[in-house]
């Protein structure tokens, strides 16, 4: 029974080969695009689930408003990992990572290069973490000072081979010069992990001072035993903020208790998150990594599994419109003494052929598109990754599922036929009122018009972003990285560029208004004795005389630091933000108090003020901030005014390879390092646009195959209506008309619900755009008129075809 | 004496067109025996069809009673309606109602698979009625390539593979010419001689004087017999 349905099916299909054409094309974009977000879904959702003990490892999170500034942070204090060991029973281990100078120089022959992947960690990595070892034994890696574990991508790079790297040395620039013994070559991390580093340096190198409560640079995981409910466990951190946190306060501010504390509106809080979380659920500051956003793993199934219905869609519509040229057979079929539900057998394997077809196109349309996906997703999935076996399972069902849902409703429709009528010709399966048919195209068109509101809303929020004011001026400044070289020659490299002809100004600049740049910041007081109540924390920059000039920031009172000035190292300049938090009504001459490396209480005195600018995402309000003379230069920065900008960077190339050889050249816009802060706004756009593209292109094909069937069923009607005097615009009214409302319905409905989806998507921009009418006229005349085009292919066709033809037909 | 096939006990089918309730068949009672070869005639709109998809289970009589092989088929449920029909009745159409997209071969065995019938037998059973119908070469051929007369071979040997009781054709040789009507005609009386009943509508004097009794029918009524 099954050979003879699907020896029938094929037939079909072959004998309607447009609308199998449109079927297959529809269904295989819907299910190619499903599967595509289900590799994506499945692959952010397995991160960091490798580490045997996953379930039971949580990073300890911090957070603090002090004053008014909040601080968000994926680290936590140097001791708070031992203080949780040694005082609670429930933790079994901890491990901490120090990666706060970001790279290191390595020496490789006699060059240098800059290695970002690079942490110090605690001897208790293996304990936590599940990192295979190649060679070595990871019990005692890294116990000893001056050793390092690295993984075989960074033995290759180096040594030629894991055997030959374990127990050499690497040289790099820490103090100056510092080796380390490679004790251990690990596999390389999975791509799949929230952290990937090459290099994992003994924690005994590290220069900090240890012991210190109040700040937080560390990352610091915890490995609770078996049946802790980390929530639970979660209330513990009070009594440690009581028990150690406050006594070494308050050597340096005035805390009575931690209720005054936060009854003063300030916060200091400690929380474990599950490591698996920490890829989905966690952007804080100081992330090991780009993390991805549960958000958009939702929006993006959302739109993949509407995009599958829509070309679903096309098949149940196109399936029941030409019904009737199946309806014989159905009639037949049950005089012969078919059941109704051997019928719907055979029109459910018709369905389930059509979508085993489509999978392979889609499969095809995946395996073209995978590239292009990786590159805007940012990720490095491969096609072989479809073959594991649970997504193998997945693939071989799929089909099943998809036919199942395209062909259920026809399936129901034609087999419910009575034979007496269709085989004597009485069935009249119009075109008119068909209610389904009209809402499933409403859906189609409100899916698309909502994916296109999304796609513009995205594009015109980057734009703002982009073109707004930010405060400063990114544009024509090239950062050079200054590491590896002393300060005398970073001096003299800057005094020597800034007399180039095509650069404006110079300054060092180890901070910068992008997130990817470093930050620092302390606290400060109004009075000289700092309490709870008069402390505030801000960003505290270590700057240069040429700094505002350079990133293009605009002085609103008081002046900038200057060379004529003698007491300006005691000066400092505040952004309009932190005037606000000192509450300082003219702030020029007044002063305010940080502690200084002593530990004593020093007074600043504000010499002026500059414009709010955006020195975080513009997702958030601009926060307080305070300069002061320093010289911070593990950067400089150069605003140059040229057209040649190849020429420029090859000239100072070639200055810092002379000065420095061996040392890497490495550079960054300061426009592209903006940029690059909403990559992931960027992508999320990228990807809406492509989901758009395609929705509206099945809709369309579902459309057209539509109006292609009733344009064929009223043939004789067109005819007549041409001899009867119909012009041939009329003919395309008639024939578009009913369409056309369905386009205006969908967007009726659509608009709210667009409206408040992307309403929400801006409230996480501080800085936004307003949703306005146009946005929504636009998309609704793009709908309409991508819907009239495709509707006036088989339109004019059928009104310029001579009704004698037609007519004779009959 | 033969037994009773079927009989029809004051069968009446009304139907509501618009607010008019049209009766097409008018408390007609018939009894079919077994091995009888019955012709319906009738002008058009007498109720020749109506009466035979009524006593072939596609439609149903609205009044009166309808016994066949004994079970009344007025009180049945629809699923033994058509279990009945299966079993027993096979039909010819004017229009052939071939399956266009199966071959001549496949289109015979179609009533062999919805009766679950096993591969091995049907082929011995296909191959049989080919060879009986001249039809072997054409097996492999879809519907389209063959002229009128061959698609109603085709559709009777369809009709009969299931070894039925009845034949109910209705008006078999309406499209075609008078040759292929004749042969059509002849093969009916060969198989009503081997034992098969049938039911025939026809417009046609000659083609009705093949069969044992001809009933007209006028306005949903049987007038003469």
């Amino acid at each position: 029974m099954i050979k003879n349905y699907f020896k029938i099916a094929w037939r079909n299909l072959l004998k309607k080969k447009g609308f199998t054409a449109i079927n297959i094309i529809g269904l295989s974009l819907g299910i190619g695009c499903f599967i595509m977000i289900s590799m994506f879904v499945i692959d952010e959702i397995s991160y960091d689930r490798y580490h045997e003990k996953a379930n039971r490892i949580y990073r300890i999170n911090s957070d603090v408003i002090f004053g008014g500034t909040e601080l968000s942070m994926a680290v936590t204090s140097d001791p708070m990992g031992e203080v949780l060991k040694n005082d609670y029973p429930e933790v079994e281990n901890y491990v901490r990572f120090y990666a706060s100078r970001g790279s290191k120089l390595i020496k490789k022959g006699s060059e240098y290069i800059n290695e970002g992947a690079v942490a110090h960690a605690d001897s208790t990595l293996f304990n936590v973490f599940t990192l295979p070892t190649i060679l070595g034994d990871p019990k005692i890696a890294l116990k000893d000072p001056n050793t390092v574990v690295i993984t075989e991508t960074a033995a290759n790079r180096y040594f030629g081979s894991p055997q030959l790297a374990i127990g050499q040395f690497l040289e790099t620039d820490d103090n100056g010069k510092t080796l380390y013994k490679v004790t251990s070559v690990i596999e390389d991390i999975p791509k799949n992990s929230h952290f990937n580093f090459d290099f994992f340096f003994s924690m005994a190198n590290v220069e900090y001072d240890f012991g210190n409560y109040l700040s937080h640079n560390f990352h610091t995981y915890v490995l609770l035993k078996e049946g802790v409910d980390y929530k639970a466990f979660n209330k513990n951190f009070k009594a440690i903020i009581n028990k150690y946190l406050l006594p070494q306060a308050a050597q340096f501010i005035e805390i009575s208790s931690m209720d005054d504390f936060e009854a003063s509106g300030n916060k200091l809080e400690y929380s474990l998150i599950p490591l698996t979380d920490i890829h989905l659920h966690s952007s804080r500051g100081i992330e090991l990594s780009a993390n991805g956003n549960i958000q958009y793993v939702y929006i993006f199934s959302a739109a993949a599994l509407f995009i599958l219905l829509i070309a679903c869609v096309n098949f149940i519509n196109l399936t029941t419109a030409r019904s009737s040229s199946r309806a014989k057979e159905v009639g037949i079929r049950k005089v012969l003494g078919s059941e109704k539900k051997s019928l719907i057998g055979q029109f459910l394997t018709e369905s389930t052929l059509i979508a085993i077809l489509a999978l392979f196109v889609g499969l095809l349309f995946v395996w073209l598109s995978l590239g292009w996906f990786n590159n805007v997703s940012g990720k490095e999935m491969l096609m072989t990754s479809l073959l594991s076996p649970k997504f193998l399972i997945f693939i071989v069902v799929l089909p099943f599922i998809v036919g199942g849902l395209a062909g259920a409703y026809p399936a129901f429709f034609l087999s419910s036929f009575q034979p007496i009528k269709v085989l004597k010709g009485k069935l009249s399966l119009g075109h008119k009122k068909n209610t389904l048919r009209n809402f499933l195209v409403i859906f189609q068109f409100a899916t698309s018009i909502i994916l296109i509101v999304g796609t513009i809303v995205i594009y015109k929020q980057l734009n703002h972003i982009q073109n707004s004011n930010l405060g400063f001026n990114k544009d024509q400044v090239v950062v050079v990285s200054n590491s590896g070289l002393s300060s005398e020659t970073r001096q003299s490299l800057k005094n020597e560029i800034e007399q180039l002809t095509e650069v404006k100004s110079a300054s060092f600049a180890g901070y910068l208004p992008v997130s990817s740049s470093s930050r620092s910041d302390t606290t400060f007081s109004t009075e000289a004795v700092m309490t709870e109540s008069n402390g505030f924390n801000m960003q505290y920059w270590n700057i240069d005389y040429d700094y505002l000039e350079t990133i293009g920031m605009e002085i609103k009172a008081g002046r900038n630091f200057s060379r004529d000035f003698g007491s300006d190292s005691t000066g400092i300049i505040l952004n309009e933000t932190a005037v606000k938090l000192a509450g300082f009504g003219d702030p020029i001459g007044k002063k305010l108090y940080t502690i200084d490396s002593d530990g004593d209480l020093e007074g600043y005195t504000i010499i002026g003020v500059v414009k709010n600018f955006n020195f975080a995402s513009l997702r958030e309000n601009v926060g307080g901030l305070c300069f002061q003379l320093g010289n911070n230069s593990w950067e400089s920065a150069y605003r140059f005014n040229t057209t040649d900008i190849s020429g420029l960077l090859s000239t100072i190339e070639s200055k810092y390879k002379v000065a420095a050889p061996g040392m890497p050249f490495e550079y960054e816009f300061l426009d592209e390092a903006f940029d690059n802060m909403y990559r992931q706004e960027r992508r999320v756009g990228t990807v809406a646009m492509a989901f758009a593209i395609l929705a509206i292109i099945i809709a369309c094909l579902g459309l057209f195959g539509l109006a292609t069937y009733i344009a064929e069923q009223r043939t004789k009607e067109i005819g007549v209506r041409k001899v009867l005097g119909a012009t041939v615009a009329n003919i395309i009214k008639m024939l578009s008309k009913d369409f056309v409302k369905l386009v205006i319905i969908a967007f009726v409905i659509a608009t709210p619900i667009a409206w408040w989806f992307m309403n929400k998507w801006l409230q996480e921009f501080a800085f936004r755009i307003d949703l306005t009418w146009g946005i929504f006229a636009v998309t609704g005349f793009v709908a309409l008129v991508v819907a009239l085009i495709t509707l006036s292919f088989q339109a004019i066709k059928a009104a310029i075809a001579n009704p004698v033809n037609s007519l004779r037909s009959e | 004496m033969a037994n009773a096939l079927l009989s029809l006990n004051v069968a009446t089918r009304t139907v509501n067109s618009g607010s008019n309730a049209v009766t097409l068949l008018d408390k007609i009672n018939l009894q079919v025996k077994e091995g009888e070869f019955i012709s319906l005639m009738g002008p058009s709109g007498s109720g020749k069809s109506t009466l035979l998809n009524c006593i072939g289970m596609l439609d149903s009589f609205t009044g009166g009673g309808y016994t066949f092989l004994g079970e009344p088929v007025h009180s049945m449920k629809e699923k033994n309606r058509s279990k009945l029909y299966k079993e027993y009745i096979g039909f010819v159409f004017q229009a052939y109602h071939l399956i266009d997209e199966l071959t001549v071969w496949e289109n015979i065995e179609t009533p062999l698979l919805y009766k679950n019938v096993k591969s091995s037998e049907r082929k011995a059973l296909v191959a049989d009625m080919l060879d009986r119908f001249n039809i072997v070469g054409k097996k492999n051929l879809f519907p389209i390539q063959l002229s009128g007369g061959q698609q109603q071979l085709v559709g009777i040997a369809r009709a009969l593979i299931g070894k039925p009781k009845l034949i109910l054709a209705d008006e078999p040789t309406g499209n075609l010419n008078s040759k292929q009507s004749t042969e059509i005609m002849e093969l009916f009386s060969q198989l009503n001689k081997e034992g098969v009943t049938i039911i025939q509508a026809t417009h046609s004097e000659h083609n009705a004087s093949y069969g044992s009794r001809i009933i007209n029918l006028l306005d949903g009524r049987i007038v003469s017999e």
